[in-house]
């Protein structure tokens, strides 16, 4: 009798636990993934004209535009404050992998031409087993200027490179918050006078705030340590609004030249000057590879 | 009677009760919408779902990072921008099966769901449609095929992008559900 009990016992329990949450079980099933990567650290692949830590997704290829106007100070009147005058710049990357973007572009400023590449290496995330706080990638580019030289001496052809490295060091602090942190290296085959470092160091600092899911303000600054004279740091605030496959960003900034040794290292402008360039960068991505189905 | 006897009639009758619910983790899920400028569409087969076919009782659970899509743009701004997948990590529907349906006969049944679906934080109460197909091994398989609006579910759409996102997108489900063990 007593066993008769148990087994009614039993019975019960076990039509108890059918009226268990079944929802509660399906947790126990399948529990929500353990790790997860930060994504949209940045809206465009560029902050302004320093690049982020973000590369166009495996199989995309990304087309840039960017419009850097005339001076604010220059004649603003005659010249509608610099519209109509306008350096351009075109780029096309792709990316083969996720981590790993190639690509190409002509700036008019010096009349230069650049490959570049990067590739990012770390990615920030959280949840179980290790988690690194911050995102990294390397970016590399190598640029040739095909003005003539104006100072009457023969050249190599080689002194019209630069090199420039980067390691990008990124954080989402939060959905509206994130921030940059860039040690830079250009390297110049022709500086100025022999006094003149070849290498030139420097730390690019950037960083975004969203005001809405699809606008944010943006803002970075070059911080030059050994500076080539007569240069100034390169400063830009600016604003990315994105409207599904194109990214804008309007900015104002008082670098003018948009390849990477130029606005790095070889601004001319000083905004307490007035030397403020209105400008855009505007994307589009382009699928050439997309996940089976 | 002896102690082993019972003993066994009760394991068994554990067996039974748990062999009441079906499980399935490779549940295949699929959206779409249409307009004439550009097609959103995205995929995800890790979907999970269990179902106890004593109390009809069916849950339903995604994680929405899960989904591919074509453009990997899109499916960032899928989870940044519409879904904020990170406040809001998973969808779920938890309900009833209604129809009747003999899980232990083979054969096609016509049932709807009947229950709430929680999508980016908000619970609607939803009726939809679905198939119940019992193969002779025991195979359950769930398919259903419903219309989800995203401003049903506080899901904002700016004007600016209107014109590429449809007002309603059409969800494919498909759950093969095997005896949890």
């Amino acid at each position: 009798m007593r066993y008769a009990l148990f087994f009614i016992l039993i019975l019960l329990s076990g039509s108890i636990k059918a009226q268990d949450d079944l929802l509660a079980e399906l947790e126990v099933l399948a529990p929500a993934p353990s790790k997860s990567f930060s994504y949209a650290t940045f809206k465009g692949t560029r902050v302004i004209n320093q690049q982020s830590i973000e590369l166009p997704g495996k199989g995309v290829g990304q087309f840039v535009v960017g419009h850097r106007f005339g001076a604010l100070n220059d004649r603003p009147l005659y010249n509608l404050f610099g519209l109509d005058v306008a350096q351009i710049r075109f780029e096309y990357s792709y990316s083969p992998h996720a981590w790993l973007n190639v690509g190409a572009g002509r700036s008019s400023g010096s009349k230069t031409y650049d490959a570049f590449t990067k590739m990012r290496f770390v990615r920030q995330s959280s949840g179980s087993g290790w988690n690194s706080p911050v995102s990294m990638a390397y970016y590399s580019s190598a640029t040739v200027i095909t003005t003539p030289f104006s100072d009457g001496f023969d050249h190599y052809f080689t002194d019209r490179l630069a090199y420039t490295h980067q390691i990008l060091i990124a954080r989402k602090f939060n959905d509206a918050l994130s921030l940059q942190l860039a040690p830079t290296l250009v390297h110049f085959n022709l500086v100025p006078s022999t006094q003149d470092a070849n290498d030139q160091w420097g730390i690019s600092m950037a960083g975004r705030y969203k005001l809405t899911q699809r606008m944010a303000l943006t803002a970075e600054y070059m911080l030059r340590v050994n500076s080539l004279d007569g240069y100034h740091n390169s400063g830009s605030v600016g604003i990315d609004i994105e409207t599904g496959g194109h990214v804008f960003q309007f900015h104002l900034t008082n670098s003018r030249s948009m390849a990477d040794p130029q606005w790095m290292m070889q601004t001319p402008g000083q905004w307490n000057k007035g030397d403020i360039f209105l400008g855009f960068n505007i994307s589009r991505v382009f699928t050439h590879a997309s996940p089976n189905y | 009677m002896n102690k082993t006897f019972f003993l066994t009639l009760a394991m068994l009758a554990v067996l039974a009760a748990s062999a009441q619910k079906l499980v399935s983790r490779e549940t295949y899920v699929h959206f779409f919408s249409e307009t004439p400028i550009e097609n959103i569409e995205a995929q995800l087969n890790d979907a999970v779902g269990l179902l106890n076919t004593e109390t009809s009782e069916f849950v339903f659970q995604v994680n929405i990072q899960s989904f591919t899509f074509k453009k990997s743009l899109m499916q960032e701004h899928f989870n940044e921008n519409y879904m904020e997948s990170s406040k809001y990590p998973k969808a779920v529907f938890k309900g009833n099966v209604v129809g009747d349906v003999t899980y232990a006969k083979a054969g096609n049944y016509v049932v709807s769901l009947n229950g709430e679906m929680t999508i980016h934080g908000k619970q609607n109460k939803v009726n939809i449609p679905a198939t119940i197909q019992v193969s002779k091994d025991g195979l359950v398989v769930l398919e259903s095929m419903f219309i989800v609006k995203p401003t049903d579910y506080d899901v904002e759409i700016p004007s600016m992008v209107i014109t590429k996102i449809a007002k309603e997108l059409e969800v494919k489900v498909k759950s093969t559900l095997r005896a949890l063990r």
